[in-house]
């Protein structure tokens, strides 16, 4: 097969930016998760699905759009977080090996639920605008065609991003989460209540991730066992943005999104998930702690 | 901070168990963790005693019903594991047959009593069922489980006993060339031949009409691809140009790229080698890509009318696929059928699932087979399977030396808020659009 035409190559790029987006609103409460508490939250993916659920079956018996929807499911995911990070997580300690396994628990439990009340049948989301695109003319024999709902997702990405970033570093919970990151003894030494820090944190992981659960309803199809899939992608992107960055998760969710999908045409779609991980495999080789350190950076 | 870690590790334990069997019951995804998998065997192993209990518990008023000895059919299904919702519904399809031919007055006039046992999706756990089914519980016949994974393995067992086994879905190649002449497999045609029909179709249209170009872009999945390779030969010896043939992992969520791809091409023709969620994800690729094909066919998802008009809404109008049933064709006893299940198992009859047909069409072939022999006598039944045709739900059957269906899938087509059969000729219930219009 012959290489793709550039004009082939440009919009398969720009729909891997918009697609990277996504990835991002996905991954942003993760890498928070683990910067503040150190917890890899596998079950991440999971409550991704569980809000795509969510969105889906608000969708199809109220009529109630996705983008609608978060009004509930976010502060019902901030909620849930909070939760399962006082009465679960919590009570085990700190040891980051039991706390692993109760995420896959946790993960494996939501994936049991949702596949007994859902069987095993893929959903998505059909509203008005799922097939829409906005044109973009770019010169005579090139127009871009932007997905309506990609596009969303990228907007929200900045959006969500920069309401995390404005959190962590315009309000006093966020210096008290920085506090905590920085040295939680020392933190709770100056009166910052750290366990209530660690659930607050957890739940907007949650809040975010229902974001992302409800765009990704819009965009792909689910059942209770996507989370797998999804989880292993998730992880190759904070790993490569460097555990805890929110911006560096944000600039490797947008690189992979686009090495994906511009490797499908230049290669062959079969490799396309494996440029995923060999983009992993190098940045553990070459730049271990990822593009942007190891913490929540201050801006 | 230790102590406290030892204190709740208990906690940890149970939620991890707890976990572990929810998993084992949920769902039947072909992406089960080995930690999922490995606790199927404990699940299944209560499970069975349930179902046997079950069927023993079904029959018994039947038995009064009828005073005499019955004849026991005996099944080995995956009911739980990863096969679980197809075997699920492979065992409501024998359960209809079952209460509808007691109904009817049993089969040679004696009730016949179903056994069926769990084998958790498990080869080594379904040989083992089928051989205890024939040698302790001596079973008069048995029947086939769900898919070629357990039918291969199981049929063996079968042979060795002399025992005929008419099978409801097993139609890979390996089925029928390990040179067995005991197995019969109760659907129209080998699912690789399930685009056959459609090929037909496309080569008996005026040459003027007929597609210039077409592409494939499958699954990499040993069906999917036994069907893409049949149709690819039958078009391309026709003089239809393959312009684009791609082959994607079965996690491929995103079909962007792909999509621009073809959409650059132009191909007159796009056809999906797609398991289900594939074809609504390559639709909405094709649908973004602003990629306007003559006609689209894809092997399953259009055949799940439900979901499939759900995800696509007026974007599924026009578009091919093929199935072996579905709950208005005019088969034999269908109407009955669909009725029955209904009955017994609730629902819409739009929901009832095609592998659960099949076990049907399996229980009618064993009983035409048994009749015309009128004895239970399994070698006499073998040989009569190979001579006969037999009326079914999915049309007449009739099967070659291996087994093999002598039949042909239907082709169906979106036209309106459902699809109708276009294809082949005898079948048709309206003609086929062409071309597309754009979705």
């Amino acid at each position: 097969m012959s290489l793709p035409s550039i004009n082939v190559l440009i919009q398969v790029a720009v729909i891997g930016l918009l697609t990277g987006g996504v990835y991002a609103v996905m991954v942003s409460g993760l890498t928070l998760i683990f910067g503040v508490m150190k917890i890899i939250n596998i079950a991440h993916a999971a409550f991704m699905v569980l809000s795509a659920y969510l969105a889906y079956w608000l969708f199809s018996g109220l009529g109630i759009d996705p983008i609608l929807s978060m009004i509930g499911i976010v502060p019902l995911f901030f909620f849930i977080g909070k939760v399962t990070q006082r009465r679960v997580l919590s009570p085990v300690g700190d040891d980051p090996g039991l706390l692993v396994l109760l995420t896959f628990a946790l993960a494996i439990t939501l994936e049991g639920v949702l596949g007994s009340i859902s069987g095993s049948t893929f959903r998505t989301v059909r509203t008005g605008y799922t097939s829409s695109i906005i044109p973009v003319e770019l010169s005579s024999d090139l127009t871009l065609r932007l997905p309506v709902v990609r596009l969303t997702g990228f907007v929200a990405s900045f959006v969500v991003l920069g309401v995390l970033w404005l959190i962590l570093n315009r309000s006093g919970l966020g210096r008290a989460i920085r506090a905590t990151i920085q040295n939680a003894e020392a933190a709770q030494l100056v009166g910052v209540n750290i366990a209530r820090v660690r659930s607050t944190t957890f739940g907007i992981g949650l809040a975010s991730v229902a974001i992302g659960g409800a765009l990704f309803s819009l965009i792909f199809s689910f059942n209770g066992s996507s989370h797998l899939d999804w989880i292993s992608k998730m992880l190759a992107i904070i790993v490569l943005g460097g555990l805890g960055s929110l911006p560096g998760a944000l600039i490797a969710a947008l690189i992979l999104g686009v090495a994906e999908a511009v490797s499908a045409v230049t290669m062959t779609s079969y490799i396309s998930p494996i440029v995923f991980y060999l983009i992993l495999f190098l940045t553990l080789v070459f730049r271990p702690q990822g593009l942007m350190g190891a913490k929540v950076r201050e801006g | 901070m230790t102590s406290s870690i030892g204190r709740h590790r208990w906690l940890v334990a149970l939620f991890v168990v707890l976990a572990i069997v929810g998993a084992a019951c949920g769902s039947g995804d072909d992406t089960t963790t080995t930690a999922a998998g490995t606790s199927d065997t404990t699940v299944a192993a209560t499970d069975t005693t349930e179902a046997t209990t079950d069927t023993t518990e079904a029959t018994t008023d039947t038995t009064e019903a009828m005073d005499s000895e019955p004849i026991v059919v005996g099944a080995s299904l995956p009911l739980s594991g990863d096969k679980s919702e197809p075997g699920t519904a492979a065992k409501e399809g024998y359960e209809v047959w079952e209460a509808m031919i007691n109904e009817a007055g049993g089969l040679l006039g004696r009730p016949v009593e179903l056994v069926i046992v769990d084998n958790a999706s498990d080869q080594n756990t379904a040989s083992t069922d089928y051989e205890k089914l024939i040698t302790v519980d001596e079973v008069d016949f048995v029947v086939g489980p769900f898919s070629s994974f357990l039918v291969i393995p199981t049929s063996e067992v079968a042979a060795r006993y002399g025992y005929a086994f008419i099978e409801p879905a097993g139609g890979a190649p390996d089925v029928f060339n390990r040179g067995l002449t005991n197995l019969f497999f109760a659907q129209p045609a080998p699912g690789s031949e399930q685009a056959d029909p459609f090929a037909d179709y496309i080569l008996s249209l005026p040459a003027d009409q007929q597609p210039a170009t077409f592409a494939i872009v499958s699954q990499d999945d040993p069906f999917t691809l036994g069907v893409m390779d049949r149709l690819k030969g039958f078009l391309t010896e026709a003089g239809v140009e393959l312009v684009f043939d791609e082959v994607y992992a079965p996690e491929t969520t995103d079909f962007s790229s792909i999509a621009i791809q073809v959409a650059d091409l132009d191909p007159d023709l796009i056809v999906g080698g797609t398991v289900f969620d594939d074809s609504v994800a390559q639709i909405r690729a094709y649908q973004d890509a602003g990629y306007q094909p003559r006609a689209a066919f894809f092997t399953t998802g259009p055949s799940l009318p439900g979901p499939f008009r759900e995800a696509l809404g007026d974007a599924t109008e026009g578009v091919f696929a093929a199935i072996s049933w579905f709950p208005a064709a005019p088969g034999f006893q269908n109407a009955e059928f669909v009725a029955k299940y209904v009955e017994m198992f609730g629902g819409d009859e739009a929901d009832i699932p095609e592998d659960a047909a099949n076990a049907f069409t399996v229980g009618q072939v064993l009983a035409q087979g048994v009749e015309n022999v009128g004895a239970v006598d399994n070698a006499a039944l073998i040989e009569e399977l190979h001579k006969g045709t037999y009326e079914t739900i999915v049309g007449p059957l009739s099967f070659d030396e291996v087994g093999r269906p002598q039949g042909t899938f239907m082709v169906l087509q979106w036209q309106g808020g459902s699809f109708v059969i276009t294809d082949p000729g005898d079948r048709r219930q309206a003609d086929p659009i062409w071309p597309k219009p754009a979705w």
